[in-house]
């Protein structure tokens, strides 16, 4: 098989005049690749690290992996958040070993060195042999991540200290943030307890299955069997049937810049806030409409519907995945290997609902998008089946030509719901960053 | 009726072997109009207790979800589960925690063994079930397995019933 060569060739061959687009298999099973990878993506872009509302309190932190790096993530004792490798600066153990916590300081378990939660140095255990003064530069403090900028709340990583501005990188998705965060009066906030599995795939698998309209019906007949069966006989049945057909003309699929894309669709189940369907109950219905009414009072009529109707499936490139459906999913997708990821996923919901509309969207979540539920499952089949396939044969190329050519830019397409549009953006951004077309860095 | 610690053992037993041989309409008739399955996720801070009506489970299940999950999972459209995985469901360490009025608290270990494909993994923890006799036949009020895991990272998912 060819092995990537990225000064001479491109692994994204797109063809406007036979209206192909196609992506060499490498990019999903090379070593090669995966390597360059970590460098030129993972090392440039913006990775999501967590959200403001896991840090309530100071003092309160989370250790994650983001792009290969074990972070911490913590509000510091005057109330900033911070990023710190997770790492001691004498003789790099890692000083965090829990996920999770309350601290006002860390000690290193090998020497016992102690580190505040603003990341300054604060004993050596034994200080005696070191000239005094040592750390006067500060440089046996913590390391802090190079860049830590947040969107309303969204907190996101840079490993480049040169990188263009958090602001500036998420371009248009900007907008489909605000709509997550505008459903509430109040704030989202990442719920209780969290889902951490794996896939033996690449992570653009599910980059790409997060937002792939198309693969819908055929993954997920069995889950719309159940639907079914749960609203046999009832007014919701109809309402079932009716969103089923028009799934692939109703809504839309949108590029948003920079790689990041959309598919805003419509899928017959009820979204907590703010489109009461008869899946969510007789007994929410006046509490969602009226969630509704106040959605139309704030932004108007047609920002309101697209708030409450649509269910949206957002990638923020490379590998943050935020499902704001049936229940709202923030996902990330921490790639091990070329081939073996990590997956972690929050529940998202506003702070003021109701505990009637809490267990709803918790539900919601647990029936589909988990590691157990009716949905996720079968799609991480479909990929693991993929890579594995791709991995063997000597077939070189995947096609992502679906919808393909509708605009001359595709980092700025749009088509319907089951087109590849999105996934032609996303692998536009990709080709673009491993070319060194794009560096995302300030000029 | 309240039941012997050998009586409750036989009756888990019995469901372990249903879920082994696939006879998973078998394994719902076993759970009344009013029963929940559950699992709670494995960073979940007190399992025992927490509630998922406010906090992420892997599964939570009232009863028309545990028929809904036995027949999907009979399906070949069911992809996660097609070819099927072998499973192998050991429980053990059985106890009665408590019996009053026809209704029976117990607690066991197990470890359910999964070959998918030509992989091999293990779910291991604790399961608390709630039996009750229900029309001469004894049915599972509820069941809420507990797993020794912190993440699903060995294992991938969860597409069997534990």
């Amino acid at each position: 098989m060819a092995l990537y060569d990225p000064v001479n060739s491109s692994l994204v061959d797109a063809n406007p005049e036979k209206g192909t687009f196609r992506v060499h298999r490498d990019a999903y099973r090379s070593d090669e690749v995966f390597k360059q990878e970590k460098e030129l993506i993972f090392s440039k872009c913006w990775l999501y690290l967590g959200h403001e509302s896991e840090l309530e309190k100071k003092g309160d932190f989370r250790s994650r992996r983001v792009g290969g790096r074990d972070l911490i993530f913590i509000k510091d004792k005057k109330g900033v958040d911070r990023a710190f490798y997770n790492t001691c600066t004498h003789r790099a153990a890692k000083i965090c070993r829990v996920a999770k916590g309350n601290a006002r300081t860390f000690t290193c378990p090998y020497h016992g060195w102690v580190f505040s939660s603003e990341g300054e140095l604060k004993s050596q255990n034994a200080s005696t042999g070191y000239v005094e003064g040592i750390n006067d530069d500060g440089h046996l403090d913590l390391r802090p991540v190079e860049r830590l900028e947040d969107y309303r709340g969204f907190y996101f990583v840079n490993f480049n200290p040169n990188a263009i501005s958090l602001h500036d990188y998420l371009a248009d998705a900007r907008s489909a943030i605000d709509a997550l965060c505008d459903q509430t009066e109040g704030r989202q906030i990442i719920l209780s307890g969290d889902h951490s599995y794996t896939i033996r795939a690449n992570y653009k698998l599910l980059c790409e299955n997060s937002y792939d309209g198309y693969h819908l019906f055929p993954v997920h007949a069995s889950y719309f069997d159940y639907l079914k069966d749960q609203m046999a006989g009832t007014e919701g049945e109809k309402l079932i049937e009716q969103a089923l057909k028009s799934y692939n003309t109703a809504g839309q699929a949108r590029a948003l810049g920079n790689g990041h894309a959309i598919l805003d669709s419509f899928v017959p189940t009820g979204r907590p806030v703010a489109q009461w369907l008869p899946s969510l109950g007789l007994d929410t219905k006046d509490e969602v409409e009226a969630k509704y009414a106040s959605l139309v009072e704030r932004y108007g009529q047609d920002r309101a519907d697209y708030i409450a109707n649509t269910q949206k499936n957002l990638v923020i490139f490379p590998n943050l995945v935020i499902n704001d459906i049936l229940s709202c999913t923030v996902r990330t997708i921490e790639p091990e290997s070329e081939n073996f990821i990590r997956v972690h996923a929050w529940a998202m919901g506003p702070e003021d609902e109701s505990e009637k509309l809490r267990a709803i969207r918790l539900d919601n979540f647990v029936s589909f998008l988990g590691p157990a539920g009716f949905g996720s499952p079968d799609d991480i089949e479909m990929l693991e089946i993929c890579q594995d396939a791709a991995g063997h044969t000597p077939l070189e190329w995947s096609e992502i030509s679906k919808g393909f050519g509708k605009a001359d830019d595709p980092l700025v397409a749009e088509g319907p719901p089951d087109d590849e549009i999105q996934m032609q953006a996303y692998w536009t951004m990709w080709d673009r960053v491993m070319r060194g077309i794009e560096t995302l860095e300030e000029k | 009726m309240t039941l012997t610690r050998a009586q409750a053992e036989d009756f888990l037993f019995h469901e372990a072997e249903l879920l082994d041989d696939w006879l998973l309409e078998e394994w719902a008739d076993l759970y009344t109009d009013k029963s929940v399955y559950e699992v709670a996720s494995p960073s979940c801070e007190d399992p025992v207790n927490a509630d998922p009506d406010n906090t992420l489970f892997l599964i939570s299940d009232r009863i028309d979800r545990i028929r809904g999950r036995a027949k999907r999972l009979l399906k070949p459209t069911a992809h996660a589960e097609f070819p099927r995985s072998k499973t192998r469901h050991m429980v053990s360490n059985v106890r009665v925690v408590s019996s009053d009025d026809g209704t029976t608290r117990t607690r066991a270990n197990f470890a359910v063994f999964r070959t998918k494909e030509d992989t091999s993994t293990v779910y291991m923890g604790e399961m608390h079930h709630t039996i009750v006799e229900d029309g001469g036949a004894l049915r599972i009020l509820s069941k809420r397995c507990i797993l020794d895991l912190n993440s699903l990272y060995n294992q991938g998912r969860l597409t069997i019933i534990l």
